[in-house]
Formats: C-alpha cells, structure tokens, sequence
C-alpha cells in the first residue's frame, strides 16, 4: 500500500528533513506515526498524500511509483486516499455540510444519497446542530471533526491523519480514532501521526517512530484490547 | 440544502477583479456593436450604390448658350433629339429618360439656392440610360457614335466613381472588422490577467482541491463558470447601452436627408448579429479562462 525505499527529503538547499527513511504498510493495516515535533511526521506524510516528491530514493503507493504518475493519474490516486491536515484546511465560505461533501462532489458521487452520508457522519462527529455553520464560527475542535468527516467521507483506501485529535478532549479523540478502526476494519489502511502517546498506548497497532528524520527501531503500543 | 445555490469550491465571486470585469466588457462589447453596425451600414452604403448604379449610363451633352428661354431652346436642340434618337435604337438599351432644365435645377436647388439664380448658370443636358445588363451595348462604340451626333458629349458609367466609393465601403467594413477582432483580443487579454489574479489569490483552496482529488478541469470549471456568468452580464449591459447610441445615429442620417446614405434600419440577421455579441462576448471570456487556468496549472509541479 505504501512504501518507501531509502526517501530523502530536504527543502530546497536546507538540511534533510527525512534521512534514508524505509518502511512499508501493507493494505488493511494501521499504523501510528510517532516522534516529537519536527521529527518529519508531517514530511512523511506530505509524502504519503502526494503533496511532495522526495529529493532521493523511491515513493511507491498503491504499488505505483509516484514519480512517473502524471497530473491526471496523481488526482485519480488522491481519491483513494482521504487526509486529515494539521491546520484542517477547510474553505471558510462553504458550510460543514459543504465542506464535507466536497470530495464526492469531485469525484462525481454528490447526490441525494451522499446528502444523507454527509449528515449521518456529520451527525456521528457529533455536529448535527451545525451543518450549516461557517467554519470560522466553529471551535477548533468542531473544525477538526469536520476536517475528519471529509477525511473519511469518500471511504478512502488510505487514511492520513496528521495530528488528528490535537484538538479535541480525550473522549471525543477516542471516539474519533474508533472510527479510524471500523474503517481499518473494512479495509482501509490507517497512518496517523501524532505526539500524542498516552493515546497511541491505547491501541495495538504498530508504531514507527521518528527520531530527527530517521525511523527508530520498531514497536508496538504495549495496552491491550479496546480502549475505554 | 438542494433548496441553498449551490456554492462555488473556489470564492470567485468575492474577488474585486471581478466586480469590474462586467464593466470592461461592457465598454468592449458597446464599442463592438457600433463597429459592427458601421461595417453593416457600410455594406449597405455599397451594395446600394452598386445595385442603384450598375445596369446605367448617364450621357452629359455640353451646356447650351444661355438663351432667353432656355426651356424651350432645350426642348428644341437637335443635337440632344439626336442622341436620345441615337440611344433608343442602340441594342442593349432599355429606356432613356431626359433631364430637363427644371428637374436638374430641383436637384441643385438644396446646395445653390435660389432657381434664379441656376437659370443663369449653363447647365450640362443630361440623359439617363438604362441597360440590359445582361446583354449590354459596346460602350466604346456608343461613345464614338453619341461624340460623334453630339460634339463634346460625355458617355459616364460611373464605374470609376462607383469603384472609390465601393473601395472606401470596403475599408470601413474591413476597419469594423478589425476593431471587433481588436476588441475581442483586449477582452480576451483582461480574462487572462483577471484569471491569474484569480489563481493567485485562491491558490490555497486550488492546493486543497488537488489533494482531494480534484483534476484541473475540475479548478477550470470553476473559472469558466465565473467568466462565462461576467462575460454575459458585462455583453448584455454593453448590448444596452450601445442601442440607443444606434438610435441616435439613426435618427441623425434621418436628418441629413440624403439620398447618398443608407436608411440605418437594420435587417433582421443583422440585428441577430448584434444581440450575439454579449453570447460572444462571454464565450470569450469562458475559453479565456478555461485556457488560462489549464496552462497555468499544467505548469505547476
């Protein structure tokens, strides 16, 4: 599903960002990306979303080289894959229901029955009193939870998660990365990255760590079961 | 929600470039349509000219000796019985009709003045022919024949003048042309910097929009959609405003009175030309951005 073999990223002419990094998610599987901030979480997963092209070594995604994937086959191959931006990135003048509904309007699915996927999820983020908000009249919790909801909307093969529940209290995190399991569930394979470890020690999924570019030796979260 | 319109992913219609677009248009299409109705007026000029000229002659005979009674002494000219006689039984002639003294002198009334005073003046005898246009006289021959029964006679044409006038017709029609085709260029010109504008002020919704998959046909729409709605709005005030500049310029040849100029009244296709400028107008507008936005983004990494 996803692999990188020996990525190096620098930014212009600055120092590497992500060292010789190798790794591989297979499909249907769920991972949590760990490491303090700066580490590359977010590098990795601009990466992983298409957002940029390594400076050496091989990106691979959904068995493809992305470096050869022209503009076209690039926005097909961003439809499988459903990203939670750190900063959210919603468009201010479309409402939650809106903005949620942009990706199958995209890709050509909007109609009356993505409608009511729209409010189902919409309402499961627990935001059915303001569908037709704005976002800048949201807290920064309700926003991210609108972020996750178009994030997912699109049932997307690969879900990328950046920072997901930075904003959102403990209850309302788990709650969230449940719904990152039913999806796991179903086949979607999951990256989250996070700082957030008390709440990785939640879950047993594997963990790959970021340590100044470079991925640590592998672990997994030691808690067993679900999570309170 | 389907009750809501629907709104754009990319807030086109908050941007001030855009406000002021549809008055740019406007100004283009106004001076569009009057180009247009010139080159219409001008092919009209021409075709008349050429329609109300072509299959005649006019036979001058030199002007008389001022006489106490010129009329009669007019009336009594061999010389001129002998060329009306000369004409009529000329093949390819189909009628001959004298102008005689007082209807010239109504014709010259309007720039000379007084009829007293054109009595004096010692005016040419003019003959006006009508020929078979398809089986015309030999001109030459008939210009030698109507010297010859009338010394100093002049057999006219008018294919000299009517060829300046018909090249002078040609040249407005071909100005219009090219001030519509300039126009449209302006127009087209203003899109392309208005849809930069517009991609550089928007780039972060565009950048979101690629990373939910969004093709750049896809951004394109979204331009093209925008463009198309001021292109139309800005060709239809342009449209309104340059129709009763039209009025005015019909309502002043009306005045003018002469017989030279065309009636300004425009057929019913040349009024369909017309109200097609605001749909041709946001056409270009359209393409303009669509072509706009798909390069700028297929140079993007």
């Amino acid at each position: 599903m996803v692999r990188f073999e020996d990525v190096v990223l620098r930014y212009g002419q600055g120092p590497e960002i992500l060292k010789h990094v190798s790794l591989q998610f297979d499909p249907g599987s769920y991972h949590f990306l760990v490491g303090a901030s700066g580490a590359g979480k977010s590098s990795l997963l601009r990466m992983m979303y298409l957002a940029q092209h390594p400076t050496a070594g091989r990106v691979a995604l959904f068995g493809r080289n992305v470096a050869g994937l022209t503009r076209q086959e690039t926005a097909v191959l961003r439809r499988r894959i459903g990203v939670v931006f750190q900063d959210f990135r919603l468009l201010e003048h479309l409402t939650a229901r809106e903005n949620v509904a942009l990706p199958l309007q995209i890709s050509g699915e909007a109609g009356a029955r993505s409608n009511k996927d729209v409010e189902e999820l919409l309402t499961w983020v627990g935001l059915a009193d303001h569908m037709d908000a704005l976002p800048p009249t949201l807290s920064g919790g309700q926003q991210q939870r609108v972020a996750i909801a178009r994030a997912v909307i699109g049932r997307p093969s690969l879900l990328l998660a950046d920072e997901p529940t930075g904003n959102l209290d403990d209850r309302m995190a788990v709650r969230l990365l449940y719904l990152f399991e039913e999806l796991n569930k179903i086949g979607t394979t999951v990256v989250i990255a996070t700082h957030n470890e008390s709440l990785v020690q939640r879950f047993r999924h594997p963990i790959t760590r970021l340590v100044g570019g470079e991925i640590a030796a592998p672990e997994s979260s030691s808690a067993a079961g679900s999570p309170a | 929600m389907n009750r809501r319109r629907k709104r754009q992913a990319v807030p086109l219609d908050r941007d001030a470039s855009g406000r002021y677009l549809p008055l740019l248009v406007a100004i283009m299409v106004y001076l569009a349509a009057l180009a247009l109705a010139g080159a219409m007026v001008a092919n009209k000029l021409a075709a008349r000219w050429d329609s109300g000229l072509a299959g005649s002659l006019t036979v001058q005979l030199p002007a008389a000796e001022p006489t106490a009674e010129p009329e009669a002494a007019e009336q009594q000219d061999p010389a001129l019985q002998a060329v009306v006689d000369l004409l009529e039984q000329t093949p390819g002639v189909v009628t001959t009709e004298v102008l005689w003294r007082g209807e010239i002198s109504a014709l010259l009334e309007p720039w000379l003045g007084e009829a007293l005073l054109i009595d004096d003046l010692p005016l040419p005898q003019l003959i006006a022919v009508t020929i078979d246009p398809d089986q015309p006289p030999d001109l030459t021959a008939l210009r030698r024949a109507v010297l010859a029964a009338a010394p100093g006679s002049i057999v006219d044409d008018h294919q000299r003048w009517l060829a300046h006038l018909l090249d002078l017709a040609w040249a407005v029609e071909i100005m219009a042309i090219v001030v519509v085709a300039m126009v449209l260029s302006a127009a087209a010109i203003m899109v392309a910097f208005v849809t930069r504008m517009g991609l550089a002020a928007h780039d972060q919704a565009i950048e979101l929009l690629h990373l939910i998959g969004a093709q750049d046909s896809y951004v394109a729409r979204q331009f093209q959609s925008h463009a198309l709605s001021l292109g139309l709005r800005g060709g239809l005030i342009g449209l309104a405003c340059a129709l009763p500049t039209l009025y005015l310029g019909r309502s002043l040849l009306e005045r003018i009175e002469s017989g030279l100029l065309p009636e300004l009244s425009l057929r019913p296709h040349e009024w369909s030309l017309l109200i097609l400028l605001p749909v041709a107008s946001a056409l270009v507008t359209m393409f303009t951005a669509r072509v706009t936005v798909l390069r700028t983004l297929a140079r993007m990494p």
